[in-house]
């Protein structure tokens, strides 16, 4: 534990020295506080943004909810589909080999490029932004649930047949566990997209959520506000994959060395 | 199912054209009988006719050049930087602990979310696009490098020196090829998500660009038939570009891990 103190003592200092440095260079004139707003700016931004809210009502809690709402909305959507679909297709090795070009297509198709074609089909809305996560989490997801279907250890089939396990049986008690692991990192990276996507999609035609938050701070020469949005997305994003990472652990205890596996 | 597993990588292909063949001819047919409304969601026959009509191919070209130029100038600076912190993080004990906790802090923030204080530090031109695709490169580039420059076998770093390789030959012969697997895998991430930055950074602020031509298109009520084209020609284009650089990755470690 002191060492772990001591270790992180260096890089600590050098943060607080380089944040000095910071909040001298503005209040000296070598950097311009609308582009890179002090320390003590940032702070008082903060307690704006939690208080009274930006714009005015909007608090950066409720901001947050937002985003959060809308991810969880099209990830749950798309890890409902994916997850089932992925696991039959993978199962039917025919099946599988007809769709890979179109899966691998459309997961190319980058995914805030059909912005402007949903918008013609939903409007701007909350279904916009939800179908647009849900498409970038779907494709990520389906072809992890796919690949960790099909690429179970083949030796491990071979014994449980051997063992007398066939057919659903099979699937259900030995491919299906083996699969999770490759499944959970889907659902990780799918996470990823969706939170990427978000961002961008609020950009456009909204003054509800995180990336509006920051977009609508640019607007009216609040960087301050930009920059602590930024850092609260940040934290969010951290906050999840810490999060999935120990949700892994905890329920998949067999599958704790993949990473040394794979190498 | 057996003897279908038997068949050849050839079949395989064949397979998946027929799949692809009746996609989009169920999408054209879904179109023609008017289950879906051609005017919100065409058919790619009536798409490329009305793209044909609306665009001229210089316009496609144009819009084409500038989408590749900034991605391509962007993702390669952002790779090459991320690179040489991550491995001099990895190296340099004294390095590392100062720019990793500064780049851990920043990592989890997407590169979409830079976008606003880009326009702030550069201005609405191409400066500020360059930077987000940059970032988007960046991050997973560094992470990789860190990482294997992490999980180099010690015994190999031993080895090189009793043959009397070290400081930076042994850095530069040794230690970045061990290393070279993991930050192939980090290139290829960056790629992808500097390509998906690319289209976002067009569709919200640019005058140029594939993301422009599509949301221009849809702002001035245009037809969906060219934001349909556009959205497939970008997907078609990151599916290349993703292609050509997994396969220039190959030969470049095939140098040294016969892969």
């Amino acid at each position: 534990m002191t060492r772990k103190l001591v270790q992180a003592l260096p890089p600590l200092a050098a943060f607080t020295v380089l944040l000095l440095l910071w909040e001298a260079g503005v209040r000296y004139g070598f950097l311009k506080p609308y582009q890179f707003p002090p320390v003590s700016r940032i702070a008082r931004g903060f307690v704006e943004l939690s208080t009274t809210g930006f714009p005015t009502g909007v608090s950066i809690w409720s901001h947050a909810l937002t985003t959060i709402l809308r991810v969880l909305q099209g990830y749950g959507a798309a890890l409902a589909l994916a997850i089932p679909l992925g696991l039959v297709i993978g199962a039917l090795p025919v099946v599988d080999k007809l769709t890979a070009p179109l899966i691998v297509f459309c997961r190319s198709v980058a995914t805030l490029s059909l912005l402007p074609l949903v918008i013609v089909w939903f409007g701007a809305g909350e279904l916009t932004k939800v179908f647009l996560i849900g498409y970038g989490c779907f494709w990520v997801m389906l072809s992890n649930v796919i690949a960790g279907v099909r690429y179970v250890d083949p030796t491990l089939v071979r014994a449980a047949r051997t063992f007398g396990l066939k057919g659903l049986e099979l699937y259900r008690s030995v491919v299906l566990p083996a699969a999770l692991p490759r499944i959970f990192a889907g659902a990780r990276m799918a996470l990823g997209v969706g939170f990427m996507v978000i961002v961008g999609a609020e950009m456009i035609g909204t003054i509800q959520g995180l990336g509006a938050l920051i977009m609508e701070a640019r607007t009216f020469y609040r960087s301050e506000i930009t920059i602590i949005g930024m850092l609260v997305i940040g934290l969010i994003g951290f906050a999840i994959s810490a999060g999935l990472m120990a949700l892994e652990r905890a329920m998949l205890p067999w599958a704790g060395d993949l990473d040394r596996v794979r190498r | 199912m057996k003897p279908l597993s038997r068949l050849s990588a050839a079949s395989d292909l064949t397979l998946g054209l027929i799949g692809a063949f009746l996609a989009v001819a169920a999408w054209e047919i879904s179109a023609r009988t008017g289950l879906v409304d051609p005017a919100i969601f065409p058919s790619p026959s009536l798409a490329i006719r009305a793209a044909a009509e609306r665009l001229t191919a210089e316009t496609v070209a144009d819009n084409l050049f500038w989408s590749l130029l900034r991605v391509f100038s962007g993702f390669l600076l952002g790779a090459l930087a991320g690179a040489a912190v991550g491995i001099a993080a990895g190296w340099y004990r004294g390095f590392g602990a100062l720019a990793r906790p500064l780049i851990e802090l920043l990592r989890p923030i997407p590169p979409l979310a830079w976008i606003p204080l880009a326009i702030i530090w550069f201005g609405l031109g191409e400066p500020s696009k360059f930077f987000i695709i940059f970032l988007g490169a960046f991050f997973p580039v560094v992470t990789a490098a860190y990482q294997g420059m992490r999980s180099i076998d010690p015994m190999l770093l031993k080895a090189a020196q009793t043959f009397g390789l070290s400081g930076v030959p042994l850095l530069l012969r040794v230690a970045v090829p061990a290393a070279a697997p993991d930050l192939a895998t980090g290139v290829r991430i960056g790629w992808g998500l500097s390509f998906g930055v690319l289209v976002a950074a067009e569709l919200i602020a640019a005058d140029r660009g594939l993301g422009y031509m599509i949301i221009n298109e849809r702002n001035t009520g245009g037809s969906v038939g060219v934001i349909v084209v556009g959205i497939l020609l970008i997907g078609a284009l990151n599916l290349i570009t993703d292609a050509a650089i997994g396969a220039a990755i190959k030969r470049w470690i095939g140098r040294w891990h016969g892969a």
